[in-house]
């Protein structure tokens, strides 16, 4: 109820459904597409552009780049200064992508957790890519798969990163996150994208190193309908998409207890990444992106206000 | 309740179909991809969640639908008894109950026994139905039209009467039938309440009663019955003395099962008992009894025959009635001074037999006068030439019912100066042509005169030789009863009035032809003597149920006396009830009565006895021999069933079930349960399936 009243609350924002975003095969028309238009709805453009407004000279050190010297200036004052844009001021973001085999679930013939996840990142790494931040990713299942650093030329990359990304094994949060951790000393916005199919405090504490570095972390929890509802009818085997294990189930038996444990799952999450000031978004496939979307603007607005 | 075919009972096995279906639910061969099985372990597997029932209105329908067409082969019915049957269709009844009222029911208690089984079906009359009580014999009247007034109708049963003639189903069933087919009410039945007498059916009939009636013979007949009767009798006639005497003799018949010895069989003439005889009679086997002879002195004596006692009275005594044989008046007319030779071969012809049958006077035409010729019924004219002032008399004679026999030689012509009376007119003699004899070519068989000599060897007419002939050119409306070879008329008939005229176109002596040297002389002479005269053999007796009609009886009673025509008769019935016949409807009696019928002219003089007619039962009511009621019914009709309300006859289970047809109704509501199933089964699965790709 509460994602409904996000997505009511901004007026022409309209996101298209995920069925539709997953017939676009181009991640990058379908960042641009989704972005844009999520932009355009929002008109509030001015607190975007802060990356192409003029903030400051400094004098130039170096080690700066020296494409980014004011000449004009040099000429007037013979001295060296560099321009400073707000965007200059933009920080590194990195996409922490989960490619657990658990990802490719998705019922119903809709888009699968691992897709949903793709169309996320990209639109997130568009927008920040939009708006002169570094982009980056790290795709991990049980360990580190693919580590792009955050560049501002990365975006490219970032998409076939994502576009290449095969979701084979089983997976777990820690180890790889706690390795791949010890990159990310500058401060950078994090998104980790999984469905962190693992104990809360376990969860917590894979993201801890990342908090105590100074990144500010989003986490986008992708479920489908079917994990959040279990809809299933007749009695089958279950198999365990990781690790192959199959329990024989009659669904209507344990569908209220199961209901019980997700949303008791997701509680527990959410309070927890809140004590660790860890934005936290419930992400459903069925749902368009408009939700992840608007979180991570709200986040990039706080850090704006923040400096 | 009970079942036809039990056995498909054990189909109920299929029962645990649905109940397995729903206790244990078949598992996907393709197992369920979730993506993890983290939270579903935690909860604690439980086994005995997979008995439990997963849909009960599914369930119901499944377990309902299976049981309803398992009971529907096994073809259940109500066992009833065949009233309870009959009560238990709803919808008022259309009832006509048939009552044989034939001389067979006289048989011991037969007919108060079949009265009271037409009580007890009226008894058993709804509200809202309606009986038509049918009284049948050989014809079959309806008694009571429709009416659910049980009070008349047990009424018009109390006061039915046996009647005398014979039992024939076909009349009652097909009244049965049209009643029925009239009715507008839904549930028709035809009771048929008889002894099954088997000589009731004459031929296979088709009788085709509406769809659905219920029919129900109801036999009253005894298993073993004894019964003597008399079946005819024959008379032998002589002379004796200028008086007729007469032998009577009997045949007499034992239908029942055991001999009979010693039996008085008694001959009464008038009332008096005139000779007994004892017969000793075996089963199956007819007896002739002869009694004595006795003299015929007057006209209309009544005889009757009475053998043996039993419990069929109708059938033990015979009715006959005799007269004096009367000899028809035949004058045959000959030229004034004619050779007796002319007149020989046809005087001689007539005078054959015995008793004689025509009494002859050969008249001179000079002494030929028109009272004489009015006492006569027959005149041949034997080629002579009829005076002009004899023609008025002779018309008025034909026209009377009279007859002429005009025989044309040489001399024949015109009977009267009109020509109205001779059929045509008359060619010059002819001789046959170059010596050869002529012959008769085209003889019309079908006529009265000639039909004696239809079947082959039964009288040659074609070898009669004609050496002369006189062809007659008849009339339009002249009937032409033979022609010679050569295609000329040798004979016609043209009626006048009441009476006939036929022409012959020869001579009947030896000169022009042969005919009168042919055997077939006499007895062609004796029918045209007869078909003038318009001579009917008075029959000795009459089956009862016949219609007779007396006006010639009674015309020949006062022929003579006066020219006035008798118009009407008064009728006594042997029970005493009197019938005045005569009018436009005809003098026409029905004889439903056993016994003697007395016939009096109205405006004659009585002259003697009254005209007697003799009735006995039909001989065929005399045997017994009963049909079941099965093989009633299918003789009755192919199509309706068999309900048996008073024959002990119980109604088989194949019969209870298919009128019951309750199979039908399981069948159609199973039918509609699956339906019923199909769409809610199809509803529930149209919802996706989660986890599945």
């Amino acid at each position: 109820m509460e994602r409904h009243e996000q997505s009511g609350a901004m007026p022409g924002a309209r996101f298209v459904d995920p069925k539709v975003l997953s017939r676009i095969g181009s991640l990058d028309l379908l960042a641009r597409n989704v972005v844009d238009g999520f932009i355009n709805g929002l008109h509030r453009a001015p607190h975007f552009g802060a990356s192409i407004d003029f903030a400051e000279h400094r004098g130039y050190v170096p080690g700066d780049d020296i494409r980014r010297v004011d000449w004009r200036l040099y000429a007037r004052t013979d001295k060296y200064f560099v321009k400073q844009y707000e965007a200059d001021t933009n920080t590194n973001f990195a996409v922490l992508l989960d490619i657990s085999k658990s990802m490719t679930f998705g019922s119903d013939g809709g888009v699968t957790k691992i897709d949903y996840a793709r169309y996320l990142a990209a639109c997130l790494a568009y927008m920040a890519h939009r708006q002169r931040d570094r982009v980056g990713i790290v795709t991990f299942d049980e360990e580190v798969v693919t580590y792009v650093p955050p560049s501002a030329k990365h975006f490219d990359v970032l998409l076939h990163t994502l576009d290449r990304a095969q979701p084979v094994r089983a997976g777990r949060l820690r180890a790889p996150l706690e390795n791949i951790a010890e990159h990310f000393k500058r401060r950078s916005v994090v998104a980790l994208i999984s469905d962190l199919y693992e104990e809360p405090g376990e969860i917590v504490e894979a993201i801890k190193p990342y908090r105590f570095l100074g990144n500010d972390i989003m986490v986008f929890h992708v479920l489908d309908q079917a994990e959040l509802d279990f809809p299933y009818r007749e009695a089958s085997r279950f198999q365990d998409l990781e690790t192959g294990e199959e329990v024989p189930i009659v669904p209507e038996s344990l569908r209220a207890q199961y209901r019980e444990l997700i949303a008791a799952h997701i509680d527990a999450l959410r309070t927890k990444f809140s004590e660790i000031r860890v934005d936290y978004t419930l992400v459903n496939t069925s749902r368009p992106l408009d939700d992840a979307l608007f979180s991570y603007l709200a986040n990039r607005e706080r850090m704006m206000r923040v400096r | 309740m009970s079942f036809l075919t039990p056995l498909f009972l054990l189909g109920l096995g299929a029962l645990a179909i649905p109940v397995l279906v729903h206790l244990i639910q078949r598992e996907r061969k393709t197992p369920v991809e979730f993506p993890s099985l983290m939270f579903l372990r935690r909860v604690p597997y439980q086994s005995v969640q997979r008995r439990r029932i997963n849909n009960w209105l599914l369930f119901l329908l499944r377990s309902a639908a299976v049981l309803l067409t398992v009971l529907a082969f096994s073809r259940p019915f109500v066992s009833q008894t065949p009233v309870q049957a009959s009560m238990a269709n709803a919808g008022a009844r259309e009832v006509v109950v048939l009552l044989d009222r034939s001389a067979s029911m006289g048989y011991g208690d037969h007919w108060q026994r079949a009265k009271d089984e037409a009580k007890k079906v009226i008894d058993g009359l709804g509200n809202g139905d309606q009986a038509t009580l049918v009284l049948f014999d050989r014809s079959a009247e309806e008694n009571v039209r429709a009416t659910g007034d049980k009070t008349r109708l047990r009424a018009a049963v109390d006061a039915a009467e046996l009647s005398a003639a014979a039992s024939r189903y076909a009349p009652a069933l097909r009244l049965a039938q049209s009643l029925l087919s009239r009715s507008t009410l839904g549930r028709k039945e035809a009771v048929v309440v008889s002894d099954m007498q088997r000589t009731g059916w004459d031929r296979p009939e088709q009788i085709q009663f509406p769809e659905g009636t219920t029919f129900t013979p109801v036999s009253v007949a005894a298993t073993d019955t004894a019964n003597v009767s008399v079946t005819s009798v024959t008379f032998n006639r002589t002379r004796f003395a200028n008086e007729e005497r007469v032998i009577v003799t009997a045949a007499i018949a034992n239908r029942g099962p055991k001999p009979v010895e010693g039996v008085p069989v008694v001959l009464e003439i008038d009332g008096l008992e005139v000779a007994t005889s004892r017969a000793t009679l075996t089963p199956g086997v007819t007896n002739a009894v002869t009694f004595p002879a006795f003299t015929l002195a007057q006209s209309f004596v009544r005889g009757r025959v009475k053998a043996g006692t039993d419990n069929l009275a109708a059938d033990n005594v015979f009715q006959f009635v005799l007269s004096p044989a009367r000899p028809t008046a035949v004058i045959i007319a000959v030229r004034d001074g004619a050779a007796a030779a002319e007149s020989l071969y046809l005087a001689a012809a007539l005078d054959v037999g015995s008793p004689r049958q025509f009494d002859v006077q050969i008249v001179p035409m000079s002494k030929l006068t028109a009272p004489a010729i009015s006492r006569a019924r027959v005149l041949i004219v034997s080629d002579a030439t009829m005076p002009g002032t004899l023609g008025p008399a002779l018309k008025s004679f034909v026209e009377r019912g009279g007859g002429i026999l005009s025989i044309v030689g040489s001399r024949g012509g015109p009977l009267d100066g009109e020509g109205a009376l001779l059929p045509g007119t008359l060619s010059d003699p002819k001789d046959a042509a170059g010596g050869r004899p002529e012959t008769l070519g085209v003889i019309d068989f079908s006529h009265v005169v000639f039909e004696l000599f239809k079947t082959p060897k039964s009288g040659d007419l074609s070898g009669v030789r004609f050496f002369r002939y006189r062809p007659i050119s008849p009339a339009a409306g002249d009937l032409v009863l033979a022609r010679f070879a050569d295609g000329s008329v040798a004979m016609a008939e043209r009626r006048v009035g009441a009476g006939k005229v036929i022409a012959f176109g020869s001579t009947l002596d030896s000169d022009w032809n042969d005919l009168v040297l042919k055997p077939v002389f006499v007895p062609m002479l004796h029918q045209v003597a007869r078909y003038l005269g318009q001579v009917e053999e008075q029959p000795a007796w009459q089956n009862a149920g016949q219609v007779v009609d007396v006006s010639q009886r009674v015309a020949a009673l006062t022929a003579g006396g006066t020219d006035e025509r008798v118009t009407s008769a008064l009728v006594v019935a042997p029970g005493g009830d009197r019938q005045t016949v005569g009018g436009a409807a005809g003098m026409s009696v029905e004889l439903r009565e056993q016994g003697f019928y007395e016939v009096r002219p109205q405006g004659a003089a009585a002259s003697g006895r009254p005209f007697t007619l003799a009735v006995n039962i039909d001989p065929t009511e005399s045997d017994l021999a009963s049909m079941d009621a099965q093989e009633f019914t299918a003789g009755a009709t192919g199509k309706a069933s068999l309900v048996s309300a008073g024959v002990p006859t119980d109604v088989k289970p194949a019969e209870s079930e298919r009128r019951q047809s309750i199979w039908w109704f399981l069948l159609l509501i199973g039918f509609v349960l699956l339906v019923a199933e199909s769409i809610i089964a199809n509803r529930l699965s149209q919802k996706p399936a989660f986890g599945i790709r």
